[in-house]
């Protein structure tokens, strides 16, 4: 470990080797074989880095351990794959999967399609920038509040009396209110329709930066060439997006999977844990039942298909340029 | 403009304006909805919350659940905890954030590139995989339930998109500004410290307000890191209130909105940086 590390493969433990030994041995011959500059970047870094190995790669490494662990009676014992083996045939587990598929899905879709739509309207020449951009504050303000604060918010409006609910009975003269959240299926849209309002401004901010960095010229070439607004659309805006849709989808799917607290706030997984997301039945098994080991495998799991998922995912948007590459 | 001695495109300018100001305003309406119902539920005289027709009387309003709130000693705990948790988080990933993306952004090192890809990858880790063996090991080192515990974690999920957005930022600003100091006799920190701060300061502020929002708004790992009102933030409070209670919805309302004026003001303040940070991170 102690060669000074020139092939990249072995660099960043070689790099924190490097930069503690810098920081204990003060003598005389202290830059070695690195040249001053490169040595320099690592008292920068090593701190952040060093942060990292502890509070994050090490737990990382621990969840993967301790899926392979299970505490009986006190006493921990190796159980090899057991969890594994136990997950597989765990028909929550699949459940759990479904539901976040869906969940996932949806939302992604309405993420991206409001945020664009938003992004559209807020990029056209407007007669009055200030207008313009306290439209634009109003329409982010949803992604300031907290997912705790949100969950609330539309808890009081789903509820049998809260304000959709007299749109619906008071205005629409329907008989009953709508259960938003009580019922299987519709508290799934409804978690989505959550989901959305609180996350789409974040695509929306992104989409926007995307659109403002596209050159006017194309446009005007276009519109030379006669193409209609929808067609400049589909063949100028689409395409100039696509770096940045592939990698705000990519952090959008990580994102969404990972949430619990919405979940946690609206539904808690019910009704008949048809909210149950992945994720969720992680923090239920582990913290909520005490599963350590069975929740960690869960982890585990999950960390391995949003890695294959998201390798997959930019090999196939980006084929045949360098997309893939920008999306980083 | 050229544009306004044509007519028709006048016109057709006009209808534009009209169509692009209304969509964008009723867009907001809705969007905007649930805030506006959350505050009026949170100011609404008892009983008048859950009603049909639904109250907005605002001669009606008052400020008594807010203000019993804050004079309640358990809410003016979790509001402090929120406070120091956020405010220490943001701190230290700040500094370490600046240093490594200084780093990245204005030297060659071996390595630099897997290093930059890993903290990339550490950006899209998500909480709930890492939920197990904090709470293992919080319980190991005595960080169980303490702020102190809260604010590392925090500060692990933060820091990979600050680094990130921080250096983007100091991509952008030349290397001669500092080289120019250096050859004048500052030492590398004071160059750090003297010319590149400043120039990012825009940057700092925005990086700044997103991880202040991201610390205040947290609540999967505090869920998991604290058991009892010493160490739990607001969102904590604001779920146990919510589960403990028959439904007091004044109460629980206005607590969310205590919850988030601190956020509100921050984002009116630096919604600037903040959309600036955001869009040049989209653009590279």
């Amino acid at each position: 470990m102690r060669d000074e590390g020139t092939s990249p493969a072995a660099a960043p433990a070689t790099g924190q080797e490097t930069m503690v030994g810098e920081r204990t041995s003060t003598g005389p011959g202290r830059p070695r074989r690195l040249p001053w500059r490169q040595m320099n970047g690592y008292y920068f870094v090593g701190p952040a880095i060093l942060f990292f190995l502890f509070v994050s790669i090490f737990p990382l490494l621990r969840t993967i351990q301790m899926s392979l662990v299970d505490v009986e009676a006190g006493v921990p014992s190796f159980v090899g794959i057991r969890h594994y083996a136990n997950l597989v045939q765990d028909p929550w587990f699949w459940n759990s999967l479904s539901n976040v598929l869906t969940f996932t899905v949806s939302s992604v879709i309405l993420h991206i399609s409001m945020g664009m739509g938003l992004a559209l309207l807020l990029n056209e020449e407007w007669f009055n920038t200030t207008l313009r951009n306290f439209m634009r504050g109003l329409l982010i303000l949803p992604w300031v509040f907290s997912t705790a604060s949100s969950g609330l918010m539309w808890t009081l409006l789903y509820h049998p009396f809260g304000l959709l609910n007299y749109m619906w009975v008071g205005l629409l003269g329907q008989e009953a209110p709508i259960e938003f959240l009580a019922k299987p299926g519709l508290a799934m849209a409804s978690v989505v329709a959550v989901n959305t309002w609180k996350s789409y401004p974040f695509y929306m901010i992104i989409i926007l930066g995307g659109l403002q960095a596209i050159p006017a010229e194309i446009y005007e070439a276009a519109k030379v060439d006669g193409a209609n607004a929808w067609k400049r659309f589909w063949h100028v805006t689409l395409p100039q997006l696509r770096p940045i849709l592939i990698a705000i989808s990519t952090i959008d799917i990580i994102t969404t999977v990972g949430h619990v607290d919405l979940i946690r706030m609206l539904t808690r997984g019910g009704p008949l844990r048809s909210t149950e997301t992945v994720a969720y039945y992680i923090y239920k098994t582990a913290l909520l039942d005490g599963n350590l080991g069975y929740g960690a495998a869960v982890s585990t799991l999950m960390l391995i298909m949003l890695a294959i998922l998201i390798i997959l995912y930019l090999r196939v948007l980006s084929q045949g340029d360098e997309a893939g590459e920008t999306s980083f | 403009m050229k544009r306004a001695s044509d007519f028709r495109f006048k016109h057709g300018y006009l209808i534009h304006q009209i169509f692009v100001v209304t969509l964008t305003t009723l867009s907001a309406i809705v969007i905007l909805t649930p805030v506006v119902w959350m505050i009026n539920a949170a100011m609404r005289p008892i009983k008048e919350v859950l009603t049909y027709p639904p109250q907005l009387d605002p001669s009606q309003l008052t400020f008594e659940y807010m203000a019993s709130l804050i004079e309640n000693e358990l809410y003016r705990g979790y509001f402090v905890n929120s406070s120091i948790i956020a405010l220490s988080t943001l701190a230290i990933v700040i500094v370490l954030g600046l240093l490594a993306a200084y780093g990245f952004s204005r030297f060659k090192m071996a390595g630099g590139r897997i290093m930059l890809l890993g903290i990339m990858a550490l950006l899209m880790l998500p909480t709930v995989t890492l939920i197990v063996p904090y709470f293992r090991l919080a319980h190991l080192a005595g960080l169980y339930d303490t702020r102190l515990g809260l604010i590392i974690v925090n500060s692990a999920f933060i820091l990979p998109i600050c680094i990130w957005l921080l250096k983007g930022y100091m991509d952008a600003i030349p290397v001669d500004l500092e080289e120019a100091a250096m050859i004048d006799g500052c030492t590398r920190l004071q160059a750090l410290q003297k010319i590149l701060v400043p120039l990012a300061v825009p940057g700092i502020v925005g990086t700044g307000t997103f991880a202040f929002i991201f610390a205040w708004n947290e609540f999967l790992l505090a869920v998991t890191l604290t058991d009892t009102p010493d160490a739990q933030p607001l969102t904590i409070g604001l779920a146990a209130f919510f589960g403990q209670f028959v439904r007091d919805w004044n109460s629980i309302m206005a607590l969310s909105t205590i919850t988030s004026i601190p956020l509100m003001i921050i984002f009116v303040l630096f919604q600037r940086w903040v959309v600036q940070g955001m869009t040049s991170g989209a653009v590279k």
